[in-house]
């Protein structure tokens, strides 16, 4: 039953005595804890209950398809060689590039 | 010249700030809160766009004030009618005779339609993990509704139930939520609740070290929740814990909006937002727009309008300092009706709990979690609670929800 029926049993909701204003809130007070308590109570068995079912017919984590490695951009091989040449140039045959990646 | 300076001093808004020397009140209001948000870093998502909304709205001539309008909509100004009936209205018109902020304010916050929205992007941005992980902790998300319900017992000494309630929901710490009950019950006070609720959201820092201080021994708060994990270890295996974060959010609506269909609005669109983010891949579009693009511009939108709300005329009289008051008092009672409730549980049993996981059962996610972490590590360098504290202080904002429709269902 809507509280609003019950209020307005006990006197029209617009102009009420602070005497009955508190009954109300008070009434209001029980119900409203108890309603968000049995929620959350049901939300908690509910979980229990979700958590038994998951692991009895969904027990393996599906794990998400690892992303293809990507692709590693390779340089065109005459460039490779081009940036070879202009290291060994500069450090006079000291220094090679051991990778080159595309960034 | 003298004509031509008289002119000058019309023009700009000091003349109208000498009159009326409450401006610099607001001036100041919006000063601290700017200061609170960008060197203090309370919430400053939240508290940045209000405490600006605050300072733009109260320049006289500047137009950035949101006007309130009676119950037939009716907008009067300093004894001049501006609007007849502002619902019936067309957009364009709005902005053009009351200005863009009035635009977005009529548009998307007393529409009703911000809320549930902004509850889209926190689903979004929640983990139920945690929750899921200690799902007795839980409980105290509806301890610590207390607040609510016992300010609304207070208030309704002062005020009609409706306006009772509309103040209570500030103890559910939850923004939106506030503003959405208040648009169902009473309308008029929007702009004080909205202030209030954003404002002690951001003052979580300073409130729950308050309360905690007030009513937690050390022995309590030094409490080590995983020192008793390991006493009395949980027989709860999980083997998927993907595929039951995605059934919790479709299974939780269905329970909430059986047993509380007034709630459907907010604890829904929470959960929508939550599954499209655990659902991983195939919804990552819509859970990114969700959680980035329209979670931040809603933001934006609602910070700005509800601090534009509080202007001088809306601000400063009784009925708001009554209902800063109050509020203050639903945010405090309901932190203490969380920990009252640990205390209980732990008189009746073997495994503890530190009061701290109780004194988040208020929605502020995740903000509430980290202040208790923060005051457990004071007291212990190594008791880490924030996984606890998650679990009620999700459950809280669900608490809350509910709250706020059980207050709409049966008030409004």
């Amino acid at each position: 039953m809507n509280l609003n029926v019950i209020l307005s049993s006990v006197a029209p909701v617009a102009d009420l005595s602070n005497g009955e204003k508190f009954i109300e809130a008070l009434i209001l007070m029980a119900i409203g804890m108890a309603t968000v308590f049995v929620v959350l109570l049901i939300i908690i068995g509910m979980g229990k209950a979700l958590i038994a079912l998951v692991n009895k017919f969904f027990p393996e984590e599906v794990k998400p398809v690892a992303k293809a490695a990507q692709a590693v951009q390779t340089v065109d091989q005459n460039i490779q060689e081009a940036i070879n040449k202009a290291i060994m140039t500069l450090s006079g045959g000291k220094q090679s590039a051991q990778k080159i990646e595309k960034l | 010249m003298g004509e031509i300076l008289n002119k000058i001093y019309e023009m700009t808004a000091i003349g109208s700030i000498v009159d009326n020397p409450y401006f610099l009140v607001m001036y100041a209001l919006a000063f601290l809160l700017l200061y609170l948000g960008i060197k203090k870093e309370f919430e400053p998502l939240l508290l940045v766009p209000i405490a600006f909304g605050v300072l733009i709205a109260n320049f006289p001539g500047g137009g950035m004030g949101v006007l309130g309008a009676d119950v037939n909509g009716k907008i009067i100004k300093d004894g001049v009618v501006l609007a007849e009936n502002v619902y019936a209205m067309s957009l364009p018109e709005i902005a053009h005779d009351l200005g863009i902020m009035n635009l977005i304010y009529y548009a998307l916050i007393k529409s009703g339609l911000l809320p549930p929205i902004i509850f889209m992007g926190v689903g979004a941005l929640t983990d139920f993990g945690p929750m899921l992980r200690n799902l007795k902790l839980a409980i105290f998300g509806a301890g610590a509704q207390f607040g609510i319900f016992a300010v609304l017992l207070v208030a309704s000494q002062f005020f009609t139930l409706q306006e009772a309630g509309s103040l209570a929901i500030i103890g559910g710490a939850d923004g939106p939520t506030a503003i959405f009950t208040t648009l169902k019950l009473a309308p008029h006070l929007l702009a004080p609740i909205a202030i209030a609720a954003y404002s002690y959201m951001a003052l979580v820092p300073v409130i729950i070290p308050l309360v905690v201080k007030l009513t937690c021994s050390k022995e309590e708060l030094m409490i080590n929740m995983k020192e008793q994990d390991k006493l009395y270890p949980s027989k709860t295996e999980f083997k998927n814990m993907r595929a039951l974060k995605i059934i919790f959010p479709i299974a939780v609506t269905t329970i909430v909006a059986i047993i509380v269909p007034d709630a459907v609005s907010l604890v829904g669109m929470l959960m929508f937002g939550n599954l499209i983010k655990e659902i991983g891949a195939n919804t990552s579009r819509l859970f990114e727009t969700a959680s980035n693009g329209i979670m931040n511009a809603a933001t934006i939108f609602l910070g700005l309008s509800v601090g534009a709300t509080m202007t001088v005329d809306a601000f400063l009289n009784l009925q708001t300092l009554g209902i800063v008051a109050g509020g203050f008092l639903a945010f405090g009672f309901s932190i203490f009706g969380g920990i009252l409730l640990v205390k209980v549980m732990n008189l009746f049993s073997k495994k503890k709990i530190n009061p701290l996981v109780g004194a988040t059962g208020l929605s502020a996610v995740p903000m509430a979690s980290r202040v208790a972490n923060d005051i457990a590590l004071k007291y212990d360098p190594k008791n880490h609670v924030l996984n606890y504290c998650m679990s009620s202080n999700v459950a809280g904002v669900i608490g809350s929800a509910v709250a706020a429709g059980i207050l709409i269902s049966f008030l409004g």
